[in-house]
């Protein structure tokens, strides 16, 4: 939830600096400077960031979903996935377009996919969020 | 059926000339009788010639080999993959190396650069033109992609994918078949030159020569020349058997005349140039001008060289006599006088003939390996059975588009090699399953020690007890009760009554008791006690058969105790898609070789989409991930710590009674692999998971450039440090202490003596 991730961010400078001391936090969560802290972290800017192929084999298959053109939308994606499978919006825009084929539990499945991988991104959460309730 | 009047006698005394005149009139009906019959008997006899000509000339003449296709490998910039490696797939997809400026099927290299021109490929999405790039490099990585005629940079290329294998009709031949549109002229030309000079001129036979060679072959007492035209020598291919005998000649020629009537010249040249035999490549005969060519000079036949030609043009006489390879100096004296033919016929000049002359054959000494990668399309065809038959994939000429990686197989076949001579046991066998854990590719695979021997294969086949592999689903288990790694759990002594009132009693592979620790101890050490003694009630055996039937392998209705030590029987193959799951968060993505089928025109005949089906709960698949690292990085695959040092890998071991099967299954960022060892006869191996499988593993993936593996977030958790022996909260430096996800809404009360 954002708010708690406010609090907690907010709270973490506080909690390490009662940790130095010694001292009891009632909300113990650490990500303290090490290799698990550097590994989410850079989990989560692969989820966030699209690199230049993706970019434009996104573009090409919102391009082909434009056409009604949706296998091709699916293979572009699916290329896109190959090259970068942590990238959230790939998983959205493919459930996308299994929406539009009617293909409805598909459409939830990679909704949850690329859930899994949204990270700070409220953009891709409401987007996510309203194309559930379509496929629901 | 003939009329009896044509059977009757005649009268037994001469008679009048009115009689005579009856009897001339009788003799007149039996000769049109016999006539009407000859015709009618003819006229089966070349409706019967015409059906097969049918059958076999229209379409679908030729039973085409299916093609298998490796995954198209993506070019763009900061792609893991240096030159070097372009280079190899490059030569793998018979990409010829020049120094020139490369013309589409060919490369070369530019100071720290590649410059390719691409093949014109038909992908199941589009059809993609050649195209001329330059692909630059800088540290093992592809740092730009530019167009060489505009200079555009490019984001991305996909490069047309390589032929892995093919499954070729019961027939045992090989062939690429040509439209009449494809064939050269030159081609045609030679050919009609050196074969047959009045092609077009007769109508499938002609007198002229059948007379000449029957004058020599009556000389010589036996047939030692023939005077078929090319289209009697395509009747005869097609339909016919070789042997030598007057009724073959009989109906070649008639075969010939009706080839002639019904199809046009320049078909019938063109099934002449995609039927003949030109070469045998082991138990494979290779049809066609077409196949022959690719095999013999890596190149179409609309851009061989005059010598080249005329060597294909002079193998039709005898492919076995004037093999290239087997009879170099034979093959070369008759492309010299097939190129003196070309001269004589004005198709060469002097200077071209003698500068083709001065030519060497150009082929290779042995032509590649026909399918080197049994194991991989063994699997193949074990997940097409489900569409296609075995007729389809011999005859029908489909196109099997997979996830083959040949850069990753080349490293396992290496390190598998590296590995399993550490060992110096010559019965030892592996099998081996590398697959993209995030979307379900399987991208390598081996089935036997010796990588390219077509036999069992033991990825998909062997099915052999998976000891500890077992234990993550165990824990995951465990994890959806009220327990964390945190937990203390006991090791200690255990009895069970089984149903048949038997004792078991069993034991730790060291033998030893280790007291209490936290569950995450009891796991990176594998201690079988403490998940016996958690697991053996009903639920905790009901909880292992229902995570197991999730992905559909819970392979015995009744599920008994010792399912807790592994004792269930797998495939590396099902192996792998068990820690697919569990690698990917809990989601399920189904392991497959194939991506999609089409016929030989591309039109989609199957697709095989990415799936993705969440099926455990991500928060505790990453409290199991995090576990599996903790066996790399403190467990019983510490080695691989010590080996990649910073590169966090996660995994399990396993090792059977009286190590017999070793294994070991591990993940990095994307790639899963699984690794078993263990002998056909089982027999003991004298290798645990760690001594054995581990070290394999370790020697693959040391070839392949692969990144650490990176937990997810999940806010579900909270990361604390943990006293692995008391399961107290800890703190970072602190004698014990590991950093464990745990939820929050279970986080320990305890505190460790050093916090």
């Amino acid at each position: 939830m954002p708010v708690t991730r406010s609090l907690q961010t907010l709270c973490r400078p506080a909690l390490l600096a009662l940790v130095a001391v010694g001292s009891a936090c009632s909300v113990p969560e650490q990500y303290p400077d090490n290799r698990y802290q550097r590994s989410i972290e850079t989990s989560d800017q692969a989820a966030a960031t699209a690199s230049a192929p993706v970019v434009q084999l996104q573009n090409q298959a919102l391009a082909a979903i434009n056409e009604d053109e949706y296998p091709l939308a699916i293979d572009y994606l699916e290329r896109a996935i190959k090259i970068q499978p942590r990238n959230a919006w790939s998983w959205h825009y493919l459930a996308d377009v299994y929406w539009r084929r009617g293909e409805r539990e598909r459409c939830r499945a990679m909704i949850e996919r690329s859930q899994s991988y949204a990270v700070n991104d409220p953009r891709l959460d409401d987007a996510n969020a309203a194309l559930l309730r379509q496929c629901r | 059926m003939p009329r009896k009047p044509a059977r009757r006698k005649p009268a037994r005394k001469p008679a009048s000339k009115a009689r005579g005149s009856a009897r001339a009139a009788g003799k007149g009906r039996y000769f049109a009788a016999a006539g009407f019959l000859s015709l009618l008997l003819l006229a089966i006899y070349l409706g019967y010639l015409n059906h097969i000509i049918d059958s076999r000339f229209e379409g679908g003449a030729w039973a085409l080999p299916s093609r298998v296709y490796a995954r198209a490998l993506e070019l763009y910039p900061g792609l893991r993959l240096s030159r070097e490696q372009l280079a190899y797939e490059l030569e793998l997809s018979s990409y010829l190396r020049v120094e020139r400026e490369p013309l589409p099927g060919e490369y070369r290299l530019l100071g720290a650069s590649l410059e390719l021109n691409s093949r014109a490929f038909d992908f199941v999405d589009q059809a993609q033109a050649p195209r001329l790039l330059q692909v630059f490099f800088a540290n093992e990585r592809v740092v730009a992609l530019s167009d060489s005629r505009n200079g555009e940079d490019l984001a991305v290329f996909r490069l047309p994918p390589l032929i892995l294998g093919s499954y070729f009709p019961q027939s045992g031949e090989d062939r690429l078949l040509l439209a009449e549109n494809e064939v050269p002229d030159e081609l045609v030309a030679t050919l009609i030159a050196v074969e047959d000079r009045a092609f077009y001129e007769h109508s499938g036979v002609s007198p002229l020569a059948v007379l000449r060679a029957l004058w020599v072959n009556l000389k010589a007492g036996r047939a030692v020349q023939g005077g078929s035209t090319l289209t009697q020598q395509l009747a005869k291919n097609l339909f016919l058997t070789p042997e030598k005998s007057l009724l073959r000649k009989i109906n070649e020629a008639f075969m010939a005349l009706l080839l002639e009537m019904r199809f046009s010249k320049q078909a019938i040249i063109t099934a002449y140039i995609n039927e003949v035999f030109l070469l045998q490549q082991n138990r494979i005969a290779i049809h066609g001008f077409a196949r022959a060519s690719r095999m013999l000079f890596n190149r179409g036949v609309d851009r061989l060289e005059a010598n080249q030609l005329a060597l294909l043009v002079g193998m039709v006489k005898g492919p076995s006599r004037y093999n290239p390879m087997t009879k170099p100096e034979a093959a070369l004296e008759r492309r010299n006088l097939v190129l003196k033919i070309m001269r004589q016929q004005g198709l060469l000049d002097d200077a071209g003939y003698e500068r083709e002359r001065a030519a060497p054959l150009g082929v290779p000494q042995k032509l590649p390996g026909v399918n080197p990668f049994p194991a991989y399309l063994d699997m193949v065809k074990h997940q097409l059975r489900a569409g296609y038959s075995g007729s389809d994939l011999s005859r029908r000429g489909l196109r099997v588009f997979t996830a083959f990686d040949p850069l990753l197989q080349r490293n396992l076949e290496l390190g598998l090699g590296r590995g399993l001579s550490r060992f110096e046991q010559p019965e030892l066998q592996s099998a081996v399953v590398i697959a993209d854990y995030l979307n379900g590719d399987i991208q390598a695979l081996i089935g036997d020690r010796v990588t390219d021997y077509p036999g069992f294969n033991r990825a998909l086949m062997a099915q052999r007890p998976i000891g500890s592999l077992i234990k993550p689903l165990l824990l995951y288990g465990l994890l959806e009760e009220e327990l964390t790694l945190a937990s203390v759990v006991s090791d200690q002594p255990i009895r069970i009554r089984q149903s048949n009132g038997d004792i078991w009693e069993p034991r730790n592979y060291d033998r030893e008791l280790h007291g209490n620790m936290t569950l995450y101890e009891a796991f990176i050490h594998s201690y079988n006690l403490p998940f016996i003694a958690l697991g053996v009630n009903d639920d905790g055996l009901q909880r292992l058969a229902q995570n197991l039937d999730r992905i559909k392998l819970l392979k015995h209705e009744v599920v008994y105790p010792s399912m807790l030590l592994g004792t269930t029987a797998m495939s590396a193959y099902e192996v792998a898609q068990m820690y697919q799951v569990i690698a990917n968060n809990g989601y399920f993505t189904p392991l497959t070789t194939i991506r999609s089928v089409t016929d030989q025109d591309n039109r989609a005949l199957s697709r095989i989409p990415l799936e993705s089906h969440k099926l455990y709960d991500q928060a505790r698949m990453l409290q199991v991930q995090r576990a599996m690292v903790g066996v790399s990085e403190q467990g019983t695959a510490r080695y691989l710590a010590e080996r990649f040092g910073e590169r966090s890998l996660a995994g399990k071991t396993g090792t059977t009674d009286d190590l017999r099967d070793s294994w070991f299954a591990g993940f990095s960022e994307r790639l899963l692999a699984v690794v078993w060892l263990g002998r056909d006869d089982n027999a003991p191996i004298g290798l645990t998971g760690s001594s054995g499988a581990l070290r394999v593993w370790a020697d693959i993936m040391e070839l392949q450039d692969f990144s650490a593996f990176k937990l997810n977030r999940d806010d579900s958790l909270a990361w604390l440090y943990i006293d692995s022996k008391n399961g107290g909260i800890s703190k970072q430096g602190c004698a014990n202490s590991v950093l464990l996800p745990i939820p929050k809404d279970r986080i320990p009360k305890t505190r460790s003596r050093c916090q």
